[in-house]
Order: C-alpha cells, then structure tokens, then sequence
C-alpha cells in the first residue's frame, strides 16, 4: 500500500515512478477491441507474436483472474469489476518489475473494493512481480490491517 | 484615429491568430504524413499485429464496398460513355468518341470518385475515432502499455486508404474500359486489336504515371488528413464534431486541389 495526503502527493508519486505499470482510471481500454484483444495486443505488438498466441496468453490470464465471461466484449458492455480486471491484465501480461494501481475506489465505485483487489491480487500473483495500491490516507480505515 | 488604430491592432491579432493557427494545423498534417511515409517505408516496423490491423484497415476501406461501389462506377461510367459516344456521333466525330470517354473516365473521373467515396465512407470514421480515441486518452493508455500507436493505429489506416483507392481505381477502370469496349463494338472479341491500338494510343506511359501518382496522393490525403486532424483536436468531448468538420472540410479541398494541380500539369 502507498498511503498518499492528497492529489499532489499522488501526482508527485506517479511521476516519480513514470516506469511503472498503471492500473488507473486514466488509462481506458481500447473502445473497438473486446477484452481478449485489449489483452492481447500488448503481446502480439511487443514480442511479436500470432494473433492465436497472444490471445491464448490473454486466455490464460482470464482464466486465472476468472474473468473469461468478458473476454469477448467491448468496454462499454463491462460492469466496473469487470473493466477493473481488464486493465490489471493488460498492464500484468508484459510482467512489468512493478505494477501499480491507482486509486481503486474510482475504478470499483459500486463495490467494497480493498477484498476485491486482494483477492484478485491473490489469485494473479504468480503472474505478477511488485504491486502497489495507491490510495488516500482517508481510505485506510477500509482496508484489513497488513 | 484611436478608435481606428485600435479596430486595425484588433484585425491584426486575429487574422495573425487564425494564420498561426492554420500553419500549426498544416505543419502536424506535413509532420504526420512523414512520420506516416516513414514507418510504411521502414521494414521493421511490420510485425504480427501491424500486419494484422493493415489487413483488416483494407477489409474494412475497399473489400467491404467492393461490390456496391463497383456497380455504381460501372453505371456511371456506364452513362458517361452513352453520353459522348452519343454526342460525338451527332457532330459527326465517333471516331473519336472511344478516346475522348476514356480519357475523361479513368484519369480523372474514376480516380476523385474513389477518393470522395472513401473520404466520405471511411475518412470521417477514421477522424472521429481518433479524435474520440484522443480524447477519451486511449492513445496515451496504449503508449503506456508500450504499444506505438503511429506503427499499430495510425500506418495501417495509411497503408489501408492507400491501397484502397488504388485497387478500386484499377478495378472500376478495368470494368470502364470493357463497358466502353461493349458500348461501343457490341459482345464480340474481333474488335480487339483496334480497341488496344486506341487504347495504347490514350495511356502512354506519361498518363500511366500521372494517374498512379494521383491515385496514391488521393489515398494519402483521405487517411492523413483526418488522422492528423483527430490527433490535433483538444481533449474536450464537444470538440469532436468540430475537429471531424474540420478534417472534411480540408480533405475536401486537397482533393480538389490535386485534381486540378493533376489537370494543370497536364493540360496546361
């Protein structure tokens, strides 16, 4: 967890951490590719690979997630969880040194986020390297003590 | 003379304003052609996903209207060659109605058809989905995911208009030759050898060049002007409509400006 004061406190972390992986309300899916392809593409570009192999790697990461009801649709079709678990896999499927999620609470309105990210944190993690929550000091009290 | 002084300073910094803001606008469009042209050149810029959204850009760009737009470029050029064969024929000038349809269908008409037809099926898709895209910081997520946008969204939309007008000005020119060939001889073959003596006569090499030229410059304006434009409009939802205005608006007249810059150099 990295405990931030306020917005300026979070921008200067964000900045100093440029490198990082972003889960974060900022960076949205491709509106024209279904979840499997917004997956996907993060391979198929970077190593190169074949559609089919990107989007077995994209499989296997949903399956993992338990998310492959979605794989197959569109942002504007996701409910909040599921659009969520879309962006942490896309930022994880490169294995990034570190990944981090930016303010969960306006990626997760509708739901009692902090057990929702450990759980799917939990279930990813030997997909995962470092990854860090930024959220404000007036959430802590939601979160389990760690 | 104050109050003049201060309408003609007033004038000045508008008109200076509106001058800037044009040359910022064409310098992104010079800017983002090159970086276009560049990466289409550059072999290493194909991989797997590149190669894949080309295909679909192509799919989407001229496979898709292939059939409707063939059938109306057959009925037009249809109607154009009645309308010269007929006309010369009452000047008492058939002999040369074959050459003159020809030369006015596939040089020049064919060719801006196709152009307008994509720009208007294709080219206002493209400028509103990247000026959505931009706004909505699509473009700044995949960049952050490490994926280039210019050689995974932008080239292949390029390389797609590109080869689109081409192949559907060969296509629709092929199939103007053969109705003029029908229009003119009837259904029979031994008419031929005169047919492709004229023919060879029309298309030298010179006319050949200008049309493939002109054909590729007309596939370069309708995909890199309203890419350029989508990329050029500020991150305001409302602003969206008015950047698609915008980049119809001047793909409309560079258009019209290669056709008649094409017209110039060969007439004149």
């Amino acid at each position: 967890m990295k405990w931030q004061a306020d917005d300026a406190a979070r921008q200067a972390f964000l900045s100093s951490h440029a490198h990082a992986a972003l889960v974060s309300a900022d960076m949205p899916l491709r509106a024209n590719l279904a979840v499997l392809e917004n997956i996907a593409v993060v391979p198929q570009y970077r190593d190169n690979l074949s559609y089919r192999e990107a989007a077995d790697v994209a499989w296997n990461l949903l399956l993992t997630a338990g998310y492959t009801d979605c794989a197959y649709k569109r942002d504007p079709a996701l409910n909040h969880e599921e659009r969520f678990v879309a962006k942490l896999l896309r930022a994880a499927v490169s294995r990034p040194d570190l990944l981090l999620i930016d303010r969960p609470a306006m990626l997760l309105p509708d739901t009692r986020y902090p057990p929702f990210v450990d759980e799917l944190l939990r279930r990813m993690e030997t997909h995962l390297n470092d990854c860090w929550i930024l959220d404000y000091l007036w959430n802590k009290p939601l979160y389990a003590p760690r | 003379m104050i109050p003049f002084m201060s309408w003609l300073t007033d004038f000045l910094i508008r008109r200076g304003a509106a001058a800037l803001s044009m040359w910022r606008t064409w310098r992104g469009i010079f800017r983002f052609a090159g970086q276009a042209l560049t990466a289409t050149l550059t072999p290493a810029a194909y991989n797997s996903a590149t190669r894949m959204v080309v295909m679909k850009q192509i799919y989407f760009t001229a496979w898709q209207i292939l059939l409707p737009f063939t059938l109306f470029a057959g009925l037009l050029s249809y109607v154009v060659i009645q309308i010269v064969v007929s006309t010369a024929a009452q000047y008492g000038l058939s002999e040369y109605a074959l050459e003159m349809s020809m030369r006015v269908l596939v040089p020049e008409v064919l060719p801006l058809v196709t152009a307008l037809f994509v720009a208007l099926r294709s080219s206002s898709a493209i400028n509103t989905e990247v000026a959505l895209m931009r706004i909505h910081n699509e473009i700044d997520a995949l960049e952050a995911a490490g994926v280039d946008t210019l050689r995974m969204e932008f080239m292949p939309r390029v390389i797609g208009g590109v080869v689109s007008v081409v192949a559907l000005t060969a296509i629709t020119s092929v199939l103007a030759l053969a109705l003029a060939y029908i229009a003119l001889y009837g259904f029979q073959l031994w008419s031929l050898p005169d047919f492709t003596r004229v023919m060879g006569k029309v298309f030298d090499l010179t006319i050949m060049v200008g049309v493939w030229v002109k054909c590729v410059a007309f596939g370069l304006a309708v995909t890199v002007i309203p890419v350029a434009e989508g990329l050029a409009t500020p991150k305001m939802l409302f602003m969206a409509p008015i950047s698609v205005l915008r980049g119809m608006v001047r793909l409309f007249f560079v258009l019209m400006f290669i056709e008649v810059a094409s017209l110039a150099l060969k007439y004149l």
